[in-house]
C-alpha cells in the first residue's frame, strides 16, 4: 500500500502496468451559441496505483473539465469529447458504453466535489446517499449497505456515525458534508480518487482538516489520488507529483519539489509569485499581468504570451507542445529551442528557490 | 511587474469585447440604460414578433374603425334571412353571425379598441396602484407598512376571478371606465408586493442614504432616487398584467357582466355564440378567440423579452 | 405542528372576517338588488317592492344587513334589543347560550332568495357534481403535467419540448371559455356530433343529477348511468385540462431543470447510479417541492375557475351557482359561495405548506 509513496516523479523507474489512468491527447470542447470553446485542448498525463497526482491553474483552465471528462459527466451536447484517450486499467473510457461506465463511476473512480453545501441531495438521508452507491456496485443488502455507511462515516472521523447517518444534509455544517462526501467516495473502495478544488468553499481551519483527512484516507486506502485546485499551497501540502494547466493545456509538469522549488514555464513562475508570504510584508502583492484568454479567440502561438514577461518572437507566432520538450516537462520556448528560431533567450537558471520556500513554510 | 509586451493590450479589449462586457464599459458615454435594453430586446426575436403583432393590433384598433365604419346601434337589414349566420367568404372573410348577421371581421376590429383599452388603462391603474402603495409600504416600513401588507393579504386571499366578476355585474352597468377601474383595482397587489421588496432592499443602498444625509424629502428620494433603480420589474411584471386582463375581461364580458354589448370587445362578442353551436357557426367565436390569443401571447412574448431587456439577472 | 396549524388557523380568522365584510360592501352597495328581477313585471308595485325588501331585510342600512347575517343581530328585534338573543344573552353568543340560530356565528348562511333554499344545502346539493368534474380534472392534469414537464426537461431542446413550449405559450393565452365553445363546436356541432355539447346526464334517459329520483334511477341501473356521465365529462374535463396543463408543465419543467442542473445531481451520477435512479429518485423528488405547493394553492382556483367551463357545459355545480346568483343578485347565496370558496384559498394555503414540511425534511415548523 505504502510503496506507492517510495519514489514520486521517477516514471522511468516503474514498469508500465503500473499505470493506472493514462489520459492521451485529451480534448474536450464546448459547442455554445457564440461558438466553439476548447477547455481541454490537447492534455496527456498519466497516474500510478497510489500515486498523487495535483493539477494545477486558474479558474477556467480546463482542470475540472479534464476530471468531468474522465468521469464523462459532462453534458453531451453542449460538450464534446473531440478526441484522445483515456485509459483506465487498460480501458478506454471513453469507448465504454453508459453501462460499463456506470460501473467504473463510483466503483473504480470516485469524485469528491468542490461544493458540499449542495453536492448532497437534501430530501434524503446521509445514510441512504451513502448506501444506495454501496448496494449497487457490491451488491450488500440495504442492511449491510447502511452498515458500511456506518463504518465510513467512522473512518472519515464523524462522531457518532449511527445518529449522523440517520440525518439530512442540511442538519450538518460545510466541513461534516465534505466528510459526508469523501466517505461517500471511499465506501465502495475506488482505485482513484479525485477530488475537484474540495477544501475551496470550505473555512480555513476546516480545509487543513480536511486536506489531512484525504491525503490520510489515500494512504491507509492506497488509492491514487487526482487532486485538483488553484491553491499552490495545497498542492505542496498533499500530493508528490503535479501538472500545472493553463488555458486548456499542461504548461508544466513534475514532482512538486521540481516545480515548485525551480518553477520553468513563466506562468507557474507567476502562479507563486502571487503567493502572499511573511517574507513580503509592506511589499506590493505579484500578481499576473493580464486575464485569461478569450476562449473563443486563443491567441496565435503561445497562449500565455500576451501575459508573459519574457515572450520572444516565437511565442507569438509558434505554438509550443509538452511533448515536443525533452524531457516533457514544460511547453515554452524558453527551455525548448523553437524551430527556425535561436536558443532561448534564457534558461532554466532563474531561481525560484526562496520563492516556494514561502508556501512550505 | 514588468515592460507591457506589444499587442498584450488589444487582446484584453478584444475579450472585452467578445464577452459582451462593454456594453456596460464603452457604452457608458453613448448609450442610456434603455437604450442598452433595447439592444438586448432587439436580440430576443419572439418578442420583436410579439411587438409586432401588438403594434398591429394596435393600428388596427385606432384605424380600423376609421376605413370600416359600424353602426352598432343600427341592426344591419340583411339582404336575406340568414338566421345561422353565413361562413367567410370574400366579400365577408371573417364570415357573418347569426341572428343580428353582423361581420364578424368589423366586430373583431371595433372589439380591438375597447379589448385594447381595458387591457392597458387597467394595467396602468393597477401599476399606479400597486406602485404606490408598495413604495410607500416599503420606504416607510413599520405601521404603515404592516396595515397597507394586511390589505393585501386580504386582497390576495379573495378569489379574485369571482370578485371582479360579482363587481363588474353589480357595478360596472356594462360601461367600459367602470370595468376599467374594477379591473385596475383588483389587479394591483403582485405589483405592490413587488414594489414593497424592492423598495426595502434599495432603501439601504448607499446612495439613498446619501440622499437621506443630504437633507432630500420623503417624495423626493422615492421617486426620483429609488423608483426609478426599482422600475425594471415593475415594467416586465406590468406587460403581463395587460394579458391578464384582458384575458379577464374577455371572461367577464362572455358571461354578460362585462362591457354593454353596444361596445364590442373580443368577450363579449361571444356571448351569443353559445346558443347557435347547433347551427355550426364555428367562425363566429374562432377569429374573436384568435384575436384574444394573438394579443396575450404577443404580450407574453414582450415580457418576456423585456425580463431578459431590463432584468437580465432573473432567469426562466 | 399541530401548534402551527392552530395558529396558522387562528390567523386566518381575521382574514375571512375581513373578505366578508369587503364583498359585502361590494355587494350591497351596488345599484339595482334583487328587485331588478321584477323589473319587467307590471304587475309588481312599488308596494309589493317595500314588501319585499322588508320580507328579506333589504330595507335595513348595510351595517345591520352584514351583522344579521353574520348573527350578531337578531332579526326578530327592534332598537338596542338588536343584539339580544331570544334567551335574553347577546346574539353573537353560540346558540345554546343565546338561542340565535340564524347567521353565520350560528352556522347559518341564510336563505337564497332565488330557491328559498337554505343556501348551506343549496351549496352542498351544487358541491358534488363540481367535485366529480374538478376532481377528474385535476387528476388527469397533474399527471399529464408531469409527464409533459419532466419529459421535456429532460430532452431538453428535444422537438418534444419545442412542442410542449409552443403549446404551453398557447394554452396560456387562450381563454377557457374559447376552448370550451369550439370544443362544442367541433364535437356537438352538426357535423361531428359525437359528444353531448352540456349538462351533466342525458335528460331523455335519466333524471337530472341529484334530484330525488336520480339515485334509485342511477342503483336500478349504475353503468348506463356512469357511462352517461362520462360522456358529459369528456368536454369540460378536456378543457380544464389543456387549459391548466399549459402552465403546470412549463412549471415542472423549469422546475425539473433546475433540479437536474443542481451539484447532488452531478454526485448521484458521479456515484455511478443508472439514468432512470438519477432522474427520478434525485431530480425529480427535488423537483416535486415547489410543484407540491404550486398545486395545493391551484385546487381551490379549480372551484372558482371551473365558472366558466360549468357556464358553457351547462354543469350543475358551484360555478354555474355563482352565474346564476350574479346575475339575479342573490346576496345570501354569494356571500354563502365567497367565504366557502375563501376558506377554500386559506385552507388549501395551509395545506400546501404543510405538505411541503413533510416532502421536504428542511422546512420545520
Amino acid at each position: 500500500m505504502s510503496a506507492s509513496m517510495a519514489a514520486p516523479g521517477l516514471l522511468a523507474d516503474r514498469p508500465a502496468n503500473d499505470i493506472l489512468l493514462d489520459v492521451r491527447d485529451l480534448r474536450t470542447y464546448f459547442h455554445v451559441m457564440d461558438g466553439t470553446v476548447r477547455a481541454v485542448d490537447g492534455v496527456s498525463f498519466s497516474i500510478r496505483r497510489g500515486q498523487t497526482l495535483g493539477i494545477v491553474g486558474e479558474s477556467g483552465c480546463g482542470k475540472s473539465v479534464t476530471a468531468l471528462s474522465i468521469m464523462r459527466l459532462l453534458d453531451i451536447p453542449p460538450a464534446e469529447i473531440a478526441s484522445g484517450e483515456i485509459i483506465f486499467e487498460g480501458r478506454n473510457l471513453l469507448k465504454l458504453s453508459e453501462d460499463e461506465m456506470r460501473e467504473v463511476r463510483g466503483n473504480d473512480i470516485a469524485m469528491i466535489f468542490q461544493e458540499p453545501m449542495t453536492s448532497l441531495n437534501p430530501v434524503f438521508t446521509i445514510g441512504d446517499q451513502i448506501a444506495e452507491a454501496v448496494m449497487l456496485h457490491q451488491g450488500l443488502s440495504r442492511k449491510e449497505a447502511w452498515n458500511k455507511a456506518i463504518e465510513s462515516l467512522k473512518a472519515v472521523g464523524i462522531n457518532n456515525p449511527e445518529r449522523r447517518v440517520k440525518q439530512y444534509p442540511h442538519e450538518m455544517s460545510g466541513g461534516m458534508r465534505q466528510r459526508v462526501m469523501i466517505a461517500m467516495a471511499l465506501s465502495c473502495d475506488p482505485k482513484l480518487l479525485i477530488a475537484d478544488e474540495p477544501t475551496t468553499a470550505l473555512d480555513v481551519t476546516i480545509q487543513a482538516q480536511i486536506l489531512e483527512l484525504i491525503r490520510m484516507v489515500q494512504d491507509e486506502t492506497g488509492a491514487a489520488l487526482m487532486l485538483i485546485t488553484h491553491d499552490l499551497g495545497v498542492v505542496a501540502e498533499t500530493v508528490h507529483d503535479i501538472a500545472v494547466m493553463y488555458a486548456g493545456r499542461i504548461v508544466e509538469q513534475g514532482s512538486v519539489d521540481e516545480v515548485l522549488l525551480s518553477p520553468k514555464h513563466p506562468y507557474t513562475e507567476g502562479l507563486i509569485r502571487s503567493i502572499p508570504s511573511r517574507g513580503m510584508r509592506g511589499q506590493r502583492l505579484n500578481v499576473i499581468k493580464g486575464t485569461v484568454p478569450n476562449p473563443f479567440n486563443m491567441p496565435e502561438g503561445c497562449n500565455f504570451a500576451p501575459r508573459c514577461p519574457y515572450a520572444f518572437e516565437p511565442c507569438w507566432t509558434l505554438d509550443p507542445q509538452i511533448e515536443e520538450a525533452d524531457p516533457p516537462d514544460v511547453a515554452c520556448w524558453l527551455y525548448t529551442p523553437a524551430p527556425g528560431f535561436l536558443a532561448p533567450k534564457r534558461g532554466a537558471q532563474r531561481v525560484a528557490g526562496e520563492l516556494a520556500s514561502g508556501i512550505r513554510s | 511587474m514588468t515592460p507591457v509586451q506589444p499587442g498584450s493590450e488589444p487582446d484584453i479589449v478584444d475579450l472585452i469585447r467578445k464577452e459582451g462586457a462593454v456594453d456596460y464599459e464603452v457604452g457608458l458615454e453613448s448609450l442610456n440604460q434603455w437604450q442598452l435594453a433595447w439592444r438586448r430586446f432587439r436580440k430576443h426575436r419572439l418578442a420583436l414578433v410579439g411587438l409586432g403583432i401588438l403594434i398591429f393590433f394596435i393600428a388596427v384598433a385606432i384605424v380600423g374603425p376609421v376605413f370600416m365604419p359600424f353602426e352598432f346601434d343600427v341592426i344591419p337589414s340583411p339582404d336575406k334571412i340568414v338566421y345561422q349566420g353565413r361562413p367567410p367568404s370574400l366579400q365577408h372573410p371573417f364570415g357573418e353571425t347569426g341572428g343580428l348577421q353582423r361581420d364578424v371581421l368589423l366586430l373583431v376590429i371595433n372589439g380591438a379598441r375597447t379589448s385594447l383599452f381595458i387591457g392597458f388603462s387597467s394595467m396602468f391603474i393597477g401599476v399606479v396602484v400597486g406602485t404606490v402603495v408598495g413604495s410607500v409600504a416599503g420606504y416607510f416600513g413599520g405601521l404603515v407598512d404592516n396595515v397597507l401588507m394586511r390589505i393585501v393579504d386580504v386582497m390576495l386571499s379573495l378569489p379574485l376571478l369571482f370578485v371582479i366578476l360579482v363587481a363588474s355585474r353589480f357595478f360596472g352597468n356594462g360601461n367600459v371606465v367602470l370595468i376599467i377601474i374594477i379591473f385596475g383595482l383588483f389587479s394591483w397587489m403582485t405589483i405592490s408586493r413587488l414594489t414593497r421588496s424592492l423598495f426595502l432592499s434599495i432603501r439601504e443602498l448607499e446612495f439613498v442614504q446619501a440622499a437621506r444625509a443630504v437633507g432630500l424629502s420623503d417624495r423626493r428620494i422615492i421617486f426620483r432616487h429609488i423608483l426609478p433603480n426599482a422600475m425594471s420589474p415593475i415594467i416586465v411584471s406590468a406587460s403581463l398584467l395587460i394579458a391578464a386582463n384582458i384575458i379577464a375581461e374577455a371572461f367577464v364580458s362572455f358571461l354578460g357582466f362585462g362591457v354593454n354589448p353596444i361596445y364590442p370587445t373580443w368577450g363579449n362578442i361571444l356571448s351569443n355564440a353559445l346558443t347557435f353551436i347547433p347551427l355550426g357557426n364555428w367562425w363566429w367565436p374562432a377569429f374573436p378567440g384568435l384575436a384574444i390569443i394573438f394579443t396575450v401571447l404577443a404580450v407574453n412574448f414582450i415580457g418576456d423579452g423585456l425580463r431578459d431587456a431590463l432584468d437580465p439577472r432573473s432567469k426562466e | 405542528m399541530s401548534k402551527y396549524i392552530i395558529r396558522r388557523l387562528i390567523q386566518a380568522i381575521p382574514v375571512l372576517f375581513g373578505i366578508t365584510i369587503v364583498v359585502y360592501a361590494i355587494l350591497l352597495a351596488a345599484p339595482g338588488g334583487p328587485t331588478a328581477r321584477f323589473a319587467n313585471n307590471p304587475k309588481f308595485t312599488e308596494a309589493d317592492r317595500e314588501k319585499f325588501k322588508k320580507a328579506w331585510g333589504l330595507d335595513q342600512p348595510i351595517p345591520v344587513q352584514y351583522c344579521r347575517w353574520m348573527g350578531i343581530c337578531n332579526p326578530e328585534n327592534e332598537g338596542l334589543a338588536v343584539f339580544i338573543g331570544s334567551t335574553g344573552w347577546p346574539a353573537f353568543l353560540p346558540t345554546s347560550i343565546s338561542g340565535t340560530t340564524n347567521g353565520l356565528l350560528h352556522g347559518d348562511l341564510g336563505v337564497s332568495i332565488d330557491t328559498g333554499e337554505a343556501v348551506a344545502s343549496r351549496i352542498a346539493r351544487a358541491a358534488l357534481p363540481t367535485f366529480i368534474l374538478a376532481g377528474n380534472a385535476l387528476v388527469i392534469w397533474i399527471l399529464v403535467a408531469l409527464l409533459i414537464g419532466v419529459y421535456a426537461a429532460i430532452h431538453r431542446y428535444s422537438l418534444f419540448d419545442q412542442a410542449a413550449t409552443v403549446f404551453a405559450y398557447v394554452g396560456y393565452a387562450m381563454p377557457t371559455f374559447w376552448l370550451g365553445i369550439m370544443l362544442i363546436f367541433l364535437f356537438s356541432g352538426p357535423g361531428l356530433n359525437i359528444l353531448p355539447a352540456g349538462g351533466m346526464t342525458e335528460t331523455r334517459l335519466s333524471p337530472p343529477f341529484g334530484s330525488d329520483t336520480y339515485w334509485p334511477y342511477f342503483a336500478a341501473n349504475p353503468a348506463t348511468a356512469i357511462v352517461d356521465i362520462v360522456k358529459h365529462l369528456i368536454l369540460p374535463v378536456f378543457t380544464l385540462v389543456v387549459v391548466n396543463i399549459a402552465g403546470d408543465s412549463r412549471f415542472i419543467r423549469s422546475s425539473m431543470l433546475e433540479a437536474l442542473g443542481q451539484d447532488y445531481v452531478r454526485t448521484a451520477k458521479a456515484k455511478g447510479l443508472p439514468v432512470r435512479v438519477v432522474i427520478f429518485k434525485h431530480a425529480l423528488r427535488n423537483a416535486l417541492l415547489p410543484v407540491v405547493t404550486n398545486i395545493g394553492l391551484e385546487i381551490p382556483f379549480l372551484f372558482t375557475g371551473a365558472i366558466v367551463t360549468e357556464t358553457i357545459f351547462s354543469w350543475p355545480g358551484i360555478g354555474r351557482m355563482t352565474i346564476e346568483a350574479t346575475r339575479s343578485f342573490d346576496y345570501p347565496t354569494l356571500m354563502g359561495l365567497l367565504l366557502i370558496t375563501s376558506a377554500l384559498v386559506v385552507l388549501a394555503n395551509l395545506i400546501a405548506d404543510i405538505t411541503y414540511a413533510i416532502v421536504d425534511p428542511r422546512i420545520k415548523y
